[in-house]
């Protein structure tokens, strides 16, 4: 295990987050880099940049709220010291994040009541389920709920998104580019750390699977209210039809994502997210659990 | 942002706060005395020749360091979930950071002097008033006392650690002596956060500060404790451990706790 954690040490992610890919940034960005006009001018497409990205503050904050708590809960100095890290990556993505609303004209007065009046409620649900377990000092769950299911979420849908944004908006793609770094290292760990302790207590099988299923339920719930038919992705569906073939091509998970709509995006992210838990959890030796479809 | 460090000061209060409790502001702040060491020291830093006796004494020595850093790593994570608002949970952040990786260096030091198992090594060697401490100090982060856990760690802790490290850092080897000078930068950062927090705090809440003055009349016992445990095990002299207290209450004052 001394091994394995030297690669999750805090002189390594030194080296390779604050002194390597987050160099010369700003906020996540390069330098000067804006939001598109196109967002300022159309209101229903701000509104949906400000609601894409509350939820992704509300993700964050969980995400920085859940490491921190495991840092007492580690079973080992190593463990504590790669979760000190992880706890500053997520406060990083709750900052940038928050900057993003302020530069889509939030003002900071509004911030916490946006969030309020924005924050998907079953997406609050899948942060309860996992807080419960960090505040239990649960560490076995805790890293399955945080590093495992958060994480494997987070991950495939900050790279949807960056996908999506590339030439759109280049800003938010970069933005997205060093959070999707800081994911993988982050599943990472999860996956090499938790896998022995698995293996040390077998009874705990039951339980953790269990808040799997419950939290990929919300996971799920939280795409369908996303994606599903609303003001928002009308007018998004017209943005299309006037751009008729000119939308860049924007491909992951070998689809074209300009030509999908948006309850077929919702299905090959949904697919792809589940699809990873069962190989992730199957390589830490427990049985992925299928939650109802929303 | 190096731009705006330079006219930090002429922000208004609230942009200054904000700024200052930043990803971007410890950053900044890090990258200049961290850039280019390893584990805390230049690599060519020579690792000096000591006497075994010499050696067993420095083990014991930063032993009790990992205690220390260990509650502070323990606390700070803690203090994250408890904090009020979004800025001094980013903060904190930083803080839980830089004490996992004063935790780091102080145990890849053991290794370089020769520890295979430095978590072994640092439970054989801990004194007891020191392990009392970190229980007290976390008892109070997890009553989520906000004003009375964020005193024991950025105040009392950060204070006696300061103190220890930059009296140690004048007569430690090299290697040692830059591992310990880094890790006072940070803690010059991580107090000037809790004079700040706690400053205005205190202004609003009349009775507040009688009630800080009750915890540290109960922890500061254990940090002289510590002190004198430490001296005992390393056969240094008591004036050793009187000029350390005397430090430590000066450190404490400064901050306006006296």
């Amino acid at each position: 295990m001394a091994d394995f954690l030297s690669a999750y040490s805090i002189q390594q992610w030194l080296e390779s987050a604050p002194q390597g890919y987050l160099m010369n940034t700003e906020y996540g960005h390069p330098p000067g880099e804006k939001e598109p006009e196109l967002v300022f001018s159309d209101p229903l497409l701000r509104e949906q940049a400000i609601r894409t990205t509350v939820q992704l503050v509300v993700g964050e904050r969980c995400a920085l709220s859940a490491s921190s708590g495991l840092v007492n809960a580690a079973p080992d100095e190593g463990s504590k010291r790669f979760l000190a890290t992880q706890t500053l990556d997520e406060a990083r993505h709750v900052e940038v994040f928050t900057q993003r609303l302020f530069d889509l004209g939030v003002k900071k007065s509004d911030l916490e009541s946006t969030i309020r009046s924005h924050a998907n409620p079953n997406l609050v649900k899948f942060a309860e389920v996992l807080l419960e377990k960090v505040d239990r000092k649960d560490f076995v769950a805790g890293v399955v709920g945080q590093n495992i299911v958060l994480e494997g979420m987070a991950f495939h849908v900050f790279e949807l998104l960056q996908a999506t944004s590339q030439a759109l908006n280049p800003k938010f793609a970069h933005t997205l580019s060093g959070t999707i770094a800081d994911e993988r290292r982050h599943v990472g760990f999860g996956e090499n750390r938790i896998g022995s302790l698995i293996r040390e207590n077998p009874h705990r099988k039951g339980d953790v699977e269990r808040m799997q299923k419950e939290m990929s339920y919300y996971m799920l719930a939280t795409f369908a209210d996303s994606f599903r038919a609303g003001p928002t992705q009308q007018e998004i569906a017209r943005l299309r039809r006037e751009a008729g073939g000119a939308l860049p091509k924007s491909e992951w998970q070998g689809v074209n994502l300009s030509e999908l709509e948006p309850r077929e995006m919702e299905a090959v992210l949904a697919d792809t997210v589940l699809a990873e838990f069962k190989r992730r959890l199957g390589r830490i030796g427990l049985e992925y659990q299928t939650p109802a479809r929303p | 942002m190096s731009e705006e460090l330079l006219d930090l000061h002429q922000l208004e209060p609230a942009r200054f706060f904000e700024q200052v409790h930043s990803f971007e502001f410890w950053f900044e702040a890090v990258e200049g005395y961290l850039h280019g060491l390893e584990y805390g020291h230049r690599r060519e830093t020579p690792e000096a020749e000591l006497s075994a006796a010499e050696r067993d004494r420095l083990i014991t020595v930063l032993c009790n360091y990992c205690v220390g850093e260990t509650a502070a790593l323990e606390g700070a994570g803690g203090l994250v979930q408890i904090a009020p608002n979004r800025a001094t949970k980013i903060f904190l952040s930083t803080q839980t950071v830089d004490e996992g990786r004063h935790l780091e260096v102080l145990v890849h030091r053991l290794r370089e002097l020769g520890v295979a198992d430095p978590e072994l090594e640092i439970a054989t060697r801990a004194t007891p008033a020191l392990l009392e401490f970190k229980r007290r100090l976390l008892a109070l982060v997890r009553e989520r006392d906000w004003l009375a856990a964020l005193f024991a760690q950025n105040v009392i802790l950060e204070a006696m650690e300061f103190t220890v490290f930059q009296a140690h850092a004048r007569s430690a080897d090299p290697r040692t002596r830059e591992v310990l000078q880094g890790i006072v930068k940070d803690e010059r950062r991580h107090m000037g956060f809790g004079e700040n927090e706690l400053g205005r705090r205190l202004a609003a809440e009349p009775g507040a500060a009688q009630r800080l003055a009750a915890i540290r009349h109960e922890l500061d016992p254990l940090v002289f404790g510590s002190f004198r445990d430490t001296l005992a095990r390393i056969g240094g002299r008591r004036e050793e451990g009187a000029d350390l207290a005397e430090h430590y209450r000066a450190a404490v004052a400064r901050l306006g706790f006296a």
